[in-house]
């Protein structure tokens, strides 16, 4: 008999003074069961989705940046973070590790819009010193598509120079002068656009040397 | 049953005190019902990430047994669209590959590539990258390298071979893995040289 005397006596009596939270409930079994299972249903829905789309994304954490190129040093060593990891494992890719060269890919030109198939791009500069460089144009998924001469690549050997070292490289579904980069033959089917600049056996293969080096620039001229 | 009609001094009306309580109760509901859903997807948020790497059903290492038998460089077919061997390989190189498991004894790498460019990538199951090397860190133009656990090491010291000075050894703990060897092909008319030269590349034991 602790409970403190009501002000009017046993005339407040249905009012308590406890919390809604505390206070006695009916019990309802149907709706607990489907509040316990929406929200099972969907934190799972979630939890999956998101994952499913970080890993979809394939765009490993712990990137290095320099203008619209980037390279995970990490990925695929013991040092990869777990999305590095699930993306590696999932898709069976075997990376470019740090003593064979450098991987970088650009999914946006320079001024930061994704890069189209059907769009005609300057890709001009020079690259970090590297005994060898290859430069590839593929889907957005990293796969190659079919272009008009069978190509997809030019590598720094085969690379018409300006006297000063630089490169101009145009990448068109159509032939171009100059140093020609195939993309695909029928753009508008074509998923997406990529370009892959590996680096061979280059000094710049740890990720904190590539900060501040000169890469290419990637311009959109026109598009179809 | 007059004075139960009569309002609490300093009190809302019993109606609205009512209405209020329930409104709180509701919002309160639903806000442990949004934490709840919200950490539900945090925790398996993180374990579908954590587990894809047990359950992706083919794994680099898996796949490399399609192109041949294991302790021999398997030369891959051309990277050309629609037709990739493995994915995110540059159609400018030509490859060959190799898995291994080091419970048969040591490998030995030999390989010689008459190309300007060419490396080689040691990955274990994981896809992890164990080592890595090219043709100028290698020290000269032929690679010899030699793989082996820790046990294997030891046992080798005991007895070693006249020419394990002129050996790459690299010491792992990973007993299975593979290896992908990369050759720069700098004309397509050399292609044919160079796909010889990466058969012709051994992935064996150790004699």
């Amino acid at each position: 008999m602790t409970a403190p005397l009501k002000q009017f006596g046993e005339a407040d009596w249905y009012e308590t003074d406890l919390p809604p939270i505390l206070r006695p409930q009916r019990p309802r079994p149907l709706r607990a069961l489907a509040i316990v299972a929406l929200v099972l249903f969907s934190g799972s829905l979630i939890g999956i989705s998101s994952a499913y789309f970080i890993i979809e994304r394939e765009r490993p954490l712990m990137a290095v940046r320099i203008g619209p190129w980037e390279t995970y040093p990490y990925a695929g060593t013991a040092e990869a973070d777990p999305y590095s990891v699930a993306i590696y494992t999932r898709g069976a890719k075997i990376p470019l590790a740090s003593g064979e060269g450098v991987d970088l890919v650009a999914r946006t030109d320079s001024a930061g819009d994704t890069l189209l198939p059907m769009c005609r791009y300057r890709i001009h500069g020079q690259t970090p010193t590297a005994r060898l460089w290859t430069l590839t144009a593929t889907n957005g998924s990293g796969r190659l598509v079919e272009t008009m001469p069978g190509r997809s690549n030019l590598t720094s050997r085969q690379l018409l120079r300006e006297p000063d070292g630089e490169f101009e490289v145009i990448a068109s579904t159509t032939p171009q002068p100059g140093n020609w980069l195939p993309l695909a033959a029928s753009p508008f089917s074509a998923e997406g656009l990529r370009f892959n600049l590996r680096l061979y056996d280059a000094p710049v293969s740890t990720g904190s040397a590539l900060k501040g080096v000169a890469m290419p620039v990637i311009d959109r001229i026109d598009c179809l | 049953m007059i004075s139960s009609r009569l309002p609490r001094p300093n009190a809302p009306l019993p109606g609205f005190a009512r209405f209020r309580g329930a409104r709180r109760g509701v919002s309160g509901k639903l806000i442990v019902g949004l934490l709840a859903v919200l950490s539900l997807a945090a925790v398996v948020h993180i374990l579908v990430v954590l587990t894809i790497p047990q359950n992706a059903t083919h794994s680099a290492y898996s796949n490399a047994a399609r192109f041949g038998p294991d302790r021999a460089f398997n030369l891959l077919p051309d990277v050309v669209p629609g037709a990739e061997p493995l994915p995110g390989l540059d159609p400018a190189m030509k490859h060959a590959l190799c898995r291994y498991q080091l419970d048969d004894g040591p490998v030995l790498f030999n390989a010689s590539i008459p190309v300007p460019f060419w490396s080689m990538g040691l990955f274990n199951t994981r896809g992890d990258t164990v080592y890595s090397l090219n043709n100028r860190t290698a020290g000269s133009e032929t690679l010899s390298m030699l793989v082996l656990t820790t046990e294997q090491l030891s046992i080798l010291r005991e007895n070693p071979p006249e020419n394990l000075d002129e050996l790459i050894v690299i010491e792992t703990e990973d007993t299975e893995g593979f290896a992908l060897l990369r050759a720069y092909v700098p004309h397509p008319s050399e292609a044919k040289k160079v796909g010889k030269a990466l058969q012709a590349a051994s992935c064996g034991l150790l004699k």
